[in-house]
């Protein structure tokens, strides 16, 4: 009778004690499919192609990840102010989707080790008469709401205070739109989307002029800020598509040249 | 929604840039309103109109105001006139929208307040040797506001919440622009949200409120 009690009170303890906490890793091995939010409208990093298929450097990134699983990889489009309810509300696995690590945002969502950087240029109008950083002071400029770049262009018009205006626009598309019909003179992009755009031809008259002086955006992976697990996964991960020679042959297929150094000299991360 | 925290000490050290997003948008809601009601009463006498030249514009601009979507009469103001060369800042774009449907809307709010007045009271009015521009001004007028107030009002709150579209031109001052701000630069979606919710929420209520106390003021019988 005794010995039963205790036999019962230790299954009932194992039983309650046993389920090992699932985490998203698991949930995502288990379920077979990795869902990613991209950005679509954020050339060469992601866009659609012809047949309005998914494509681009973010969506290989991804493909690559969910290989390296096991699961087929699912792409969700998701524009840029939506990254983090996607995540939250378990609509996305990861956020593959050239998101800007910042102390600010760390303290909501989990980043990953860098796994591309962007440099950024001036990108205005033949007519508009910029020749580089400094002439935007006088200018009204755009860009994507919320972006890197976007905040460190509004941050410097605001300190420099000669007569320039900021606007902030919800796509890419849209500040692309803007600049063509003059409604701003000039914006600063990512020097990847620049070039792709310059070389598109979709919009005349649109040149290059110069670099814009930010340090260099670097961008991480996004997961859920309490899931270690799956940050583990994806940091190593990431270090091995630059180990293995991934990450540069990715690069060379979508922007062509020598990839960004993506460590940083005197400190470790 | 089980793995978000909510932070709300972040959230309300915002407030404060909050309520002046939402003070821009009673400004562009209460002018688009002014220039709003001051078309519509032209548009509706001009619909009235036994002239077609003066009565087909007038339907044409109801027609479009009516049938097509807010966030498209915004966009067009904005990237549409661009196109032409014509360019309104998001602000002037926003508030030329948001007037234009205010317009359209109201036009027909009146024209219905228009035909609940006799039209005996008209023809008492000129019989007394009033002009037809006299008659119309002090005595169908302020009936037709009278029966008007309250849906106009009502458009006032409508004109309040499309303030929000005008982040699809740019727009970054008013109450959804800061939010959308202060949401790309954080992450902290939900509580920013929710917030400008509560905000847009008290602003209606406390026009609406304030309405029928006017009304109740103004329209005794």
């Amino acid at each position: 009778m005794k010995i039963t009690n205790i036999a019962g009170g230790l299954i009932a303890a194992t039983l309650v004690a046993a389920p090992a906490m699932a985490d998203k890793l698991d949930d995502i091995v288990s379920s077979g499919t990795l869902r990613c939010a991209v950005v679509l409208d954020f050339p060469p990093m992601g866009s659609r192609d012809a047949d309005n298929n998914p494509v681009g450097f973010d969506v290989d990134y991804c493909n690559d990840l969910a290989a390296a699983l096991g699961v087929e990889a699912e792409i969700v489009e998701t524009p840029f102010p939506d990254r983090i309810p996607a995540l939250v509300s378990g609509r996305v696995d990861v956020g593959v989707a050239s998101t800007s690590d910042t102390l600010e945002r760390a303290r909501t969502a989990g980043f990953t080790i860098p796994y591309f950087a962007f440099t950024n240029v001036v990108l205005t109008r033949e007519d508009a008469g910029i020749d580089g950083y400094e002439s935007l002071a006088e200018h009204t400029v755009g860009s994507v709401a919320g972006t890197y770049e976007g905040i460190a262009l509004e941050e410097d018009i605001k300190k420099w205070d000669k007569g320039g205006s900021y606007r902030p626009y919800q796509s890419q598309a849209d500040v692309f739109l803007a600049l063509s019909q003059g409604q701003i003179d000039a914006t600063v992009v990512t020097s990847t989307v620049a070039s792709a755009i310059v070389a598109g031809g979709k919009y005349e008259g649109l040149t290059i002029a110069g670099d814009a002086p930010y340090l260099p955006d670097y961008v991480g992976l996004i997961a859920l800020r309490q899931e270690y697990g799956l940050l583990n996964y994806l940091d190593l991960f990431i270090n091995q598509q630059v180990r293995t020679g991934r990450y540069q042959e990715l690069y060379e297929k979508w922007v062509g040249g020598d990839a960004p150094d993506l460590t940083i000299d005197k400190v470790y991360r | 929604m089980g793995n978000y925290t909510f932070q709300w000490r972040q959230a309300f050290r915002a407030l404060p840039q909050m309520l002046d997003g939402a003070l821009v948008t009673m400004q562009i809601a209460i002018l688009s309103m002014l220039i709003g009601v001051t078309i519509a009463v032209l548009l509706a006498v001009a619909r009235n109109s036994k002239n077609r030249w003066i009565s087909a514009p007038a339907t044409a601009w109801v027609e479009v105001a009516r049938n097509t979507p807010a966030l498209f009469q915004i966009y067009m103001a904005h990237f549409g006139l661009g196109s032409f060369g014509i360019y309104l800042s998001p602000f002037t774009a926003l508030l030329a929208g948001i007037a234009f449907n205010n317009a359209g809307y109201l036009c027909e709010t009146f024209r219905g307040s228009l035909r609940a007045i006799p039209p005996t009271q008209t023809r008492a009015g000129l019989s007394l040797g009033m002009g037809p521009v006299k008659a119309f001004r002090l005595i169908v007028m302020p009936q037709m506001f009278r029966i008007a107030f309250l849906p106009t009002m009502n458009q006032m709150v409508w004109a309040i919440l499309m303030t929000s579209l005008g982040v699809t031109v740019g727009m970054s001052t008013d109450l959804t622009g800061v939010t959308q701000d202060l949401n790309a630069r954080t992450f902290r979606t939900f509580e920013f949200f929710a917030l400008a919710a509560v905000i847009y929420y008290l602003i209606t209520k406390a026009v609406m409120l304030g309405a029928r106390a006017v009304a109740w003021r103004l329209f005794r019988y």
